[in-house]
């Protein structure tokens, strides 16, 4: 009996790729394509935008105010992502399983801190600013929290992956050198995995920034909460400002982070 | 144990292997005495880097037995125990490349050293004078604080022996050390690993694709065909008859 190797089903999935194709084009002549589709007054309302940008408020006194919640923003982001990498590294630790060898402990410390991780990821920080406002009233404390748990939950999670997906031969070289465990988490795998995983942390960071702007929502001081009085009043020249400030913070973490992993790796 | 030193320093012992039920190592024996060098040769696929792995520790044969310097391989804990018994080096990716040299060259004590000072070694490396001696004898000494990623391959392999000679087993087991080397550098590594395993009395097992470098620097050489023992002979009674029949391959009938 020969075990002749089957041919791939590549055709199967190109037929399903077809037909996801189609129906997304299809979906076009669901779309009434008349005059209704944007409403009367859009187009001058973005027209004031637009024109806006050509006069943003460069005021000193707007600009103190732009800085000062920029300021605000980031501390909060800040002190987020510490703590949510205070959270999130040990979890991410245990979840990973690569602390305790084969067995029932192993299975079920791994099952925890997973779904433990999925439990803080699965609600969205703005909920978890809700739930702490509630719970603790409006404080900066609130608002740390509830930054930190779900960014702990996802940052857990791609930590776990990350340790586990470091290559096997310089692990086994150095458990031949008498390495336990723990002596292999720091010398080989945090050591492998460090760049992604600072990678990942500061792009997270640059995520903290956004959502602690957003946080307005619940009445929290930041660049967030000038955007939305700025647009209360319709002043598009200063929702310009603040707006720029927002993205001149996440371009400066990202050259932040350019930066140091450029040392680490070179 | 009357006979101390008669004991071999490795004994293994119709021991076998078997990765997704195909026959890695049939059941072989061989035994090594304490300062003996040993070539393992054998075409691709015979099971040389499975007797490696078997006789470093690093796996363990599903039956059989493989014994360390009197205790049986599986019997070993894992760290300082077994690491002053074998010590083992690789083709290449040895080495963890974001760390300098001279903590992969110190990651040679951590079966020696507790928790915390492996871990404040990072910071402060521990046992430094140790470290440098390893590397100026493996020529590397400047190179001392420089990442590891950035040197040469060879370069590297010679870090992983300044690793061995500050982890200082009794037995050091080389799986292809030069097979990603080109000749000349080939020959400097195994000039460098077999005076560092002769100068301590240690006992050295390697596996080679080459016949005459195992000639020119081991005591003994242990052909290795379909996981099994084609022949065990001094390399001076290799031959090309001997070579020919190790590497032949079979015409399909």
């Amino acid at each position: 009996m020969r075990a002749v190797p089957r041919a791939p089903r590549i055709e199967g999935r190109g037929l399903l790729t077809l037909l996801l194709i189609g129906a997304v084009g299809l979906s076009a002549l669901s779309v009434p394509w008349g005059g209704d589709l944007v409403h009367p007054g859009g187009g001058s309302a973005v027209g004031s935008i637009v024109k806006a940008l050509a006069r943003v408020e460069l005021s000193p006194e707007f600009l103190r105010i732009t800085a000062y919640a920029a300021w605000t923003t980031l501390r909060f982001a800040v002190a987020g992502v510490t703590l949510a990498l205070a959270i999130g590294l040990p979890l991410g630790v245990v979840a990973s399983g690569v602390l305790t060898r084969s067995g029932g402990r192993k299975t079920a410390s791994i099952v925890v801190a997973r779904f433990v991780l999925a439990l803080l990821r699965s609600i969205h920080e703005l909920v978890w600013a809700w739930l702490f406002v509630v719970a603790i009233g409006l404080s900066p404390m609130a608002v740390i929290l509830a930054l930190a748990l779900p960014y702990a939950g996802i940052l857990g999670r791609v930590f776990a992956d990350a340790l586990i997906d470091v290559p096997e031969e310089p692990l086994r070289a150095l458990r031949s050198a008498g390495a336990s465990e723990i002596k292999l988490l720091v010398y080989g795998r945090l050591t492998i995995a460090l760049p992604d995983m600072l990678g990942y942390g500061f792009y997270r960071f640059e995520c903290a920034i956004r959502s602690a702007a957003i946080f307005s929502f619940v009445g929290v001081q930041g660049l967030g909460y000038q955007i939305q009085l700025s647009l209360d009043d319709l002043l598009w020249n200063e929702v310009w400002t603040l707006l720029i400030a927002l993205a001149a913070l996440v371009l400066l973490v990202d050259a932040w982070s350019s930066q140091v992993r450029r040392r680490l790796v070179s | 144990m009357t006979h101390l030193a008669d004991t071999p320093i490795i004994r293994v012992e119709n021991a076998a292997k078997a990765y997704s039920g195909r026959l890695a190592i049939a059941p072989l024996s061989f035994t090594v005495a304490e300062g003996e060098k040993v070539a393992v040769l054998g075409p691709s696929g015979s099971g040389k880097t499975t007797l490696l792995h078997l006789t470093a520790g690093i796996i363990h044969p599903d039956s059989g037995t493989v014994e360390l310097g009197g205790h049986a391989t599986s019997e070993l804990g894992a760290g300082g125990e077994s690491a002053s018994l074998v010590g083992a080096i690789h083709q290449q990716y040895d080495l963890v490349g974001h760390l300098s040299v001279v903590h992969n060259v110190l990651a040679g004590r951590l079966g020696r050293w507790g928790l915390l000072r492996s871990l404040w070694s990072l910071l402060s490396p521990q046992d430094l004078g140790l470290a440098e001696d390893a590397l100026e004898r493996v020529g590397l000494l400047e190179r001392l604080y420089e990442r590891t990623s950035r040197l040469s391959g060879g370069e590297q392999q010679r870090v992983a022996i300044a690793r061995l000679l500050v982890q200082d087993p009794r037995v050091i087991v080389a799986d292809e050390p030069v097979a990603s080397l080109d000749p000349a550098r080939a020959r400097d590594l195994l000039i460098l690993l077999s005076s560092v395993a002769s100068d301590a009395g240690k006992t050295l097992v390697a596996s080679l694709h080459s016949t005459e470098l195992a000639t020119e620097f081991f005591d003994r050489a242990i052909g290795l065909r379909d996981g099994l023992v084609v022949f065990d002979l001094p390399v001076m009674e290799l031959d090309r008859g001997i070579l020919d029949d190790l590497y032949h391959l079979e015409v399909a009938g």
